[in-house]
């Protein structure tokens, strides 16, 4: 059923994060939206203020979310979509940590959606890498596999889908697994800089030896702007309750080896003076090799080189398990709602540039100021 | 033109300290547990200056080949620390005092051009190596060039760095025309200077230790027209077993590949690791005519180095 005809009444967790900050002025647009109850811990959150309700909560502090009760109580009665974006997204959190968020958030969330008696959608946002340590080709409706994880955060929102997919039952809800999601895919810029930002910082100082994998496994990567067009769709016009979709690069998919040739090139064009420190690519390296390497940085490295370690080895593994991800049914249906997938080869570039111009977004003003 | 390595001497520190003797005396940085982990067991340590350690050596090489030293037409002296290059008195213009020429003299090279190689770390008799080819490749008459390599850490100078132990040492290497041994197929070195502050960017030279030098292995054994594949044995610069496991992952050469017999015994002896290796490597037996061998060592600088030769 897609909740397309009525007026509607978001309640969106993660409000903060990178999806999240996207998303929020991309529903607070539509006509057909009334309401945004944008649930946050984070305190002093503003956000764009038409239409937007901010709301201190917790998907961790039990089935009220940690939401004061006046204001549950109006939520409870007015929310027709919840869009559940929180999550601890931290790829190095110990285990117990990242299913506090997780899958103990889901499962709140889950149970407050059941109070509420307008809902018509519940769009759970999850990732393609709830395939873990599967290889090959991974399709939307796959789950359950016993390949193993390479961290927590995978872990943890896979047994987070599993939750999810027995409370299709129940609700209307649809699962949307994304990629990497990099940055606007027009400014490059990075609303949240997270693992991945950070690894291309490391490689600009100097800090990243190696990473595990083959010149050919794949880095699917997506567009912020585009990650929350697709969220927003799916939420809305798009919901097709009990359904899974990846909103990944599918078939337009970078590969290890080209991928690293194009930083370069941007760190080159967009910092002509980083050509003189004359700094190597990182060698991509057999599994095992990667391992070594990250075990004797934790053993006697210091603290400098230990962080930059630590950074990486919980997701960079990853690409020892190359796998692509089949998008069939997210591509069949963005491009008929008229939204066209930015080509990564395209906005990896601005986001490198980005990412140099201001400094890892240390500097943001002056990008901006350059922009104009 | 064939120019190849005909003779191997090397002396040592006359005192062998383990690594708990090194760490009682506090000179150690890491735990001497970890640095048993990373494959040394001890260090040699030289009450005698480098440039008495460099004479003995040079003076072995000339009385075991029989070499006439009126026959040598160039000499080589590498030294990675300044204190190497100095023969100092209390006057301060002593620094113009340079060992090279007091053991031209004193070895009765008569004939032979001095050269000191520096500035290069542990780069540098690798580095006099190929200078010495080069010499002898562009001179019609000249035939042979000794090369020399002496270092000595200063007394109570910690014995650690990066994660490897350092030991005193002194080797010498003849270099000659038309030599059927150890013919010297390529050569190739790399000079980061990004990398010049050893100290404040010593977590990016670890960082671009690894790639860089399978960089610089690849290129090498593309110039020798040989694959890793070809290569029967590595003789390394003694850096720690840990390193070296890791960089055989990275250049795809098995450990069997690897002469690493000297690590734990001698750690790592400054520039003369590679040619302390090659020496006896052979004469444990482990080399035979025709064998493609592959020398890589690393000097802050930052300098990587490889050689590939035709035992």
């Amino acid at each position: 059923m897609s909740p397309t005809t009525m007026s509607h009444t978001i309640l969106l967790t993660g409000a903060t994060g990178m999806v999240g900050q996207a998303l929020v002025p991309l529903l607070a647009r539509r006509n057909d939206v009334s309401g945004i109850f944008a649930l946050t811990h984070e305190t002093g959150y503003q956000g764009p203020p038409e239409k937007i309700i901010p709301v201190r909560g917790d998907v961790t502090a039990g089935p009220e979310l940690g939401i004061l009760q006046a204001a549950s109580r109006e939520m409870l009665d007015r929310v027709t979509i919840i869009v559940h974006a929180a999550a601890d997204t931290r790829f190095s959190a110990p285990l117990d940590a990242a299913r506090a968020v997780n899958l103990e958030g889901t499962k709140n969330v889950l149970e407050f959606a059941s109070h509420c008696p307008r809902l018509k959608a519940i769009v759970a946002l999850s990732t393609v890498h709830v395939a873990g340590k599967r290889t090959g080709p991974i399709r939307e409706g796959d789950l359950q596999h016993d390949a193993g994880f390479v961290n927590s955060y995978e872990q943890s929102k896979y047994e987070a889908e599993l939750l999810l997919r027995e409370g299709m039952s129940e609700l209307p809800i649809s699962v949307l697994r994304l990629s990497t999601v990099l940055g606007d895919s027009t400014t490059g810029e990075v609303a949240r800089i997270v693992a991945i930002h950070h690894a291309l910082r490391l490689y600009y100082n100097s800090l990243a030896p190696m990473i595990p994998g083959t010149p050919d496994s794949p880095v699917d990567l997506i567009a912020a702007d585009y990650a929350a067009a697709a969220v927003g769709h799916f939420a809305t016009d798009g919901f097709q309750a009990g359904q899974t979709f990846h909103i990944c690069g599918g078939e337009d998919v970078l590969t290890l080896g080209p991928l690293l040739a194009l930083t370069r090139e941007g760190f080159l064009r967009y910092r002509p003076s980083w050509r003189k420190r004359a700094i190597e690519m990182p060698a991509i390296v057999d599994l095992p090799t990667f391992e070594l390497f990250a075990r004797s940085v934790e053993e006697v490295g210091d603290n400098i080189l230990r962080s930059s370690v630590a950074i990486i080895k919980h997701f960079v593994p990853q690409l020892a398990y190359p796998k692509t991800f089949d998008d069939a049914a997210c591509a069949g249906s963005l491009p008929a709602a008229g939204f066209l997938k930015p080509e990564a080869l395209d906005f990896y570039p601005s986001v490198v540039r980005w990412l140099v111009e201001t400094g890892w977004g240390e500097h943001r003003s002056r990008a901006e100021g350059a922009a104009t | 033109m064939n120019i190849g390595i005909s003779a191997i001497e090397y002396v040592l520190g006359a005192d062998t300290l383990s690594v708990e003797e090194l760490e009682a005396r506090g000179l150690l940085d890491s735990p001497a547990v970890r640095l048993r982990e990373f494959g040394f067991c001890c260090a040699r340590l030289s009450r005698d200056s480098s440039y008495a350690l460099a004479t003995a050596a040079a003076k072995k090489l000339l009385e075991t080949t029989g070499v006439d030293p009126a026959g040598v037409e160039a000499i080589f002296y590498a030294g990675a620390t300044p204190g190497s290059h100095a023969v100092e008195t209390s006057n301060p213009l002593s620094t113009f005092n340079y060992p090279v020429a007091r053991l031209q003299y004193e070895l009765e090279l008569t004939r032979a051009a001095a050269f000191g190689v520096s500035q290069v770390g542990c780069l540098g008799m690798m580095a006099s190596v190929a200078l010495a080819r080069d010499f002898l490749l562009s001179s019609k008459s000249a035939r042979r060039a000794l090369c020399v390599s002496a270092d000595v850490l200063p007394a109570g100078c910690k014995r650690e760095m990066i994660y490897n132990v350092i030991s005193d040492g002194a080797c010498a290497v003849l270099v000659e025309k038309e030599c059927g041994q150890n013919r010297i197929l390529a050569y190739r070195q790399i000079t980061k200077g990004y990398y010049w502050d050893s100290i404040a960017l010593k977590n990016e030279i670890t960082v671009a230790y690894f790639p860089t030098a399978r960089n610089i292995v690849r290129d090498t054994l593309a110039e020798a027209q040989l694959d890793a594949a070809n290569i029967s044995c590595i003789l390394p610069h003694n850096v720690s077993w840990r390193s070296w496991e890791i960089l055989l992952g990275l250049i795809q050469m098995g450990r069997d590949q690897l002469f690493a017999e000297n690590i734990g015994k001698m750690a790592h002896v400054i520039a003369a690791d590679n040619w302390i290796n090659l020496r006896d490597a052979a004469d444990a037996g482990r080399l035979h005519p025709g064998d493609k061998l592959l020398l890589f060592t690393f000097g802050f600088g930052a300098n990587w180095a490889c050689m590939v030769l035709e035992h």
